[in-house]
């Protein structure tokens, strides 16, 4: 995808040289300390313990059903867990109020497979919407929306709704407006599972793009082929357990 | 900064209204037939209450004379009810002009009074006494004074009728606060429940303003100026079907075998104010429990 945002990422350093020699405390994004979460009598996750630099790019996998997309709420403050201590850029998530979890939130970006979108709403407004909740002047909105429209190849569909465009469009909406914030961290969770090869590769991409830029990626996938072809540290989860943190 | 949120809020709730037009038209028009409901039960007692105002407000008396009486004695009973102390003499009704009253009152049906040989109508002497109770007459005592001079055959007063019905009209009041009140109740009950639902059908919406960071009062704020709205554009088309109604189908005089009973009337200004402040606070209300429950449920 010849993309000029990609084009111009790639081109300049990263601010974390890198990630994965550094292992100093503040250099930590995400730290997790015996997690437990259960739903009733059911158990999501047992016993969780996980270290994420800043700046680092991970895949969580597992079979359906092993704790991946609750992990990822856990991480946003979308469920509490039952046992442990999460810790965000050193913020702790169990002592956090309300409104400062919305903050927090604000600097963490999400990409689902279903987009969750508003489809009653122009692609310029789903993706506007996290400035505008951020509280950025609307001129200032509709400036950085603009950019990250340009940037992620969107620029000409700015006023289609979502349901006018193709998953692989969706998907690009959904990344902007994860995006528009400059996020310190960027949660997916099975964010190509709709999408054909192809389009695949190129949200790939714009992921691998927006790690570059020094985003901490996190993406939950079962998809074997993604696994396969990646250089990047892969978290395995099976039944609510962690098995193994590879690469 | 405040100014600018607000006005943010309400740029919100204008675009929501706007994306989501059926859902806003159906809760409108579900507040407004509630508020119809409630607002023919208002317009009703308040007619209600007129009448029994009126009647207990002045006194009607008619004085009705033998037949065939002297004209001196006419004229002295005359001068006797022009000189009562707050009564304000209306004139006098001969038999002739009260026949010809009753002709016209009945209106089509007044072929019943062709068979009459003789005009069996009194003439009378018509008198009202304003403010009775602020002058303290006692309209009985009037009646039996009159009664006793020579020519008067019978005196009858407003309240004479007003005091036999007064255990229906109390009756009326009490049944009138009962419905009332359940009306009140069953009205909040519906707008709350028309705008729980759709909020509940915006739920992904919430969702995904609570996922990039929205504050609880950044998603509340819209959805309570959002039910503030619907109740105040609810209230008014309710009060619109109203006068509708009042126009289409009050005959203005309401008739009991074709006699005049009571002349209706619309709902006064203070009431109009009073039901448009009802739709707001119950909109606002609606909304506000609405989004607390759903807000619970979300978390």
């Amino acid at each position: 995808m010849a993309d000029p945002f990609i084009e111009r990422s790639l081109s300049q350093p990263s601010f974390f040289k890198d990630p994965k020699t550094t292992d100093n405390r503040r250099f930590i994004m995400i730290q997790l300390f015996r997690v437990s979460k259960t739903f009733g009598a059911n158990i999501a996750l047992k016993d969780i313990s996980l270290r994420i630099r800043k700046g680092e790019f991970v895949f969580v996998t597992g079979p359906s059903g092993a704790g991946k997309t609750t992990l990822l709420r856990l991480l946003f403050g979308g469920e509490q867990p039952t046992e442990g201590q999460i810790l965000i850029n050193g913020i702790n998530l169990n002592r956090i109020s309300r409104l400062n979890l919305d903050l927090l939130r604000r600097s963490i970006g999400f990409v689902f497979q279903d987009f969750k979108l508003l489809n009653r709403r122009s692609v310029f407004d789903n993706v506007a919407l996290a400035s505008v909740v951020a509280g950025d002047r609307s001129s200032v909105t509709k400036k950085k929306t603009h950019q990250i429209l340009r940037a992620v190849g969107l620029a000409s569909r700015e006023q289609a709704y979502p349901l006018q465009l193709s998953g692989g469009e969706q998907q690009r909406v959904a990344i902007a407006r994860a995006m528009i914030n400059n996020p310190l961290i960027l949660l997916a969770d099975e964010p190509t599972g709709n999408l054909d090869p192809e389009v695949t590769r190129d949200i790939m991409l714009l992921f691998r793009t927006i790690n570059l830029r020094g985003t901490t990626v996190l993406i939950a996938t079962h998809s074997r082929e993604l696994l396969d072809n990646t250089e990047q540290r892969i978290v395995v989860l099976h039944k609510g357990l962690l098995q193994e943190t590879g690469r | 900064m405040t100014l600018r949120l607000w006005a943010r809020y309400f740029k919100h709730a204008l675009t929501n209204i706007s994306t989501n037009r059926m859902i806003h038209a159906i809760s409108v028009g579900t507040i407004s037939i509630s508020m119809v409901l409630f607002g023919a039960f208002v317009l009703f007692f308040v007619n209600i209450n007129n009448l029994v105002m009126e009647w207990g407000r002045s006194t009607s008396m008619s004085v009705y004379l033998k037949d065939g009486i002297e004209k001196d004695t006419r004229q002295r009973i005359e001068s006797a009810l022009r000189n009562l102390p707050g009564a304000e003499f209306k004139g006098f009704i001969s038999k002739e002009k009260a026949m010809s009253d009753l002709m016209e009152t009945l209106g089509p049906q007044s072929g019943v009074l062709a068979g009459l040989t003789k005009n069996p109508l009194p003439a009378s002497f018509e008198i009202v006494f304003k403010d009775v109770q602020q002058l303290q007459l006692d309209p009985r005592k009037i009646k039996e004074e009159l009664e006793k001079m020579e020519g008067v055959d019978e005196v009858q007063y407003s309240e004479q009728w007003l005091e036999r019905f007064e255990a229906v009209i109390y009756m009326i009041k009490l049944v009138g606060l009962v419905v009332g009140g359940l009306l009140s109740v069953a009205v909040l009950f519906i707008i709350t429940n028309t705008i729980k639902l759709a909020i509940y059908s915006r739920r992904d919406e919430i969702e995904i303003y609570k996922l990039v960071g929205a504050t609880d009062w950044f998603v509340k704020a819209p959805f309570l100026i959002e039910g503030a709205m619907q109740g105040i554009i609810g209230a008014l088309f309710a009060l619109f079907i109203l006068y509708g109604m009042y126009w289409l189908f009050s005959f203005k005089t309401i008739r009991i075998s074709g006699l005049p009973l009571m002349e209706i009337v619309f709902l006064p200004n203070g009431h109009m104010i009073f039901m448009l402040t009802l739709g707001l606070v119950l909109g606002l209300m609606g909304s506000f429990v609405a989004i607390g429950r759903f807000f619970r449920f979300f978390d």
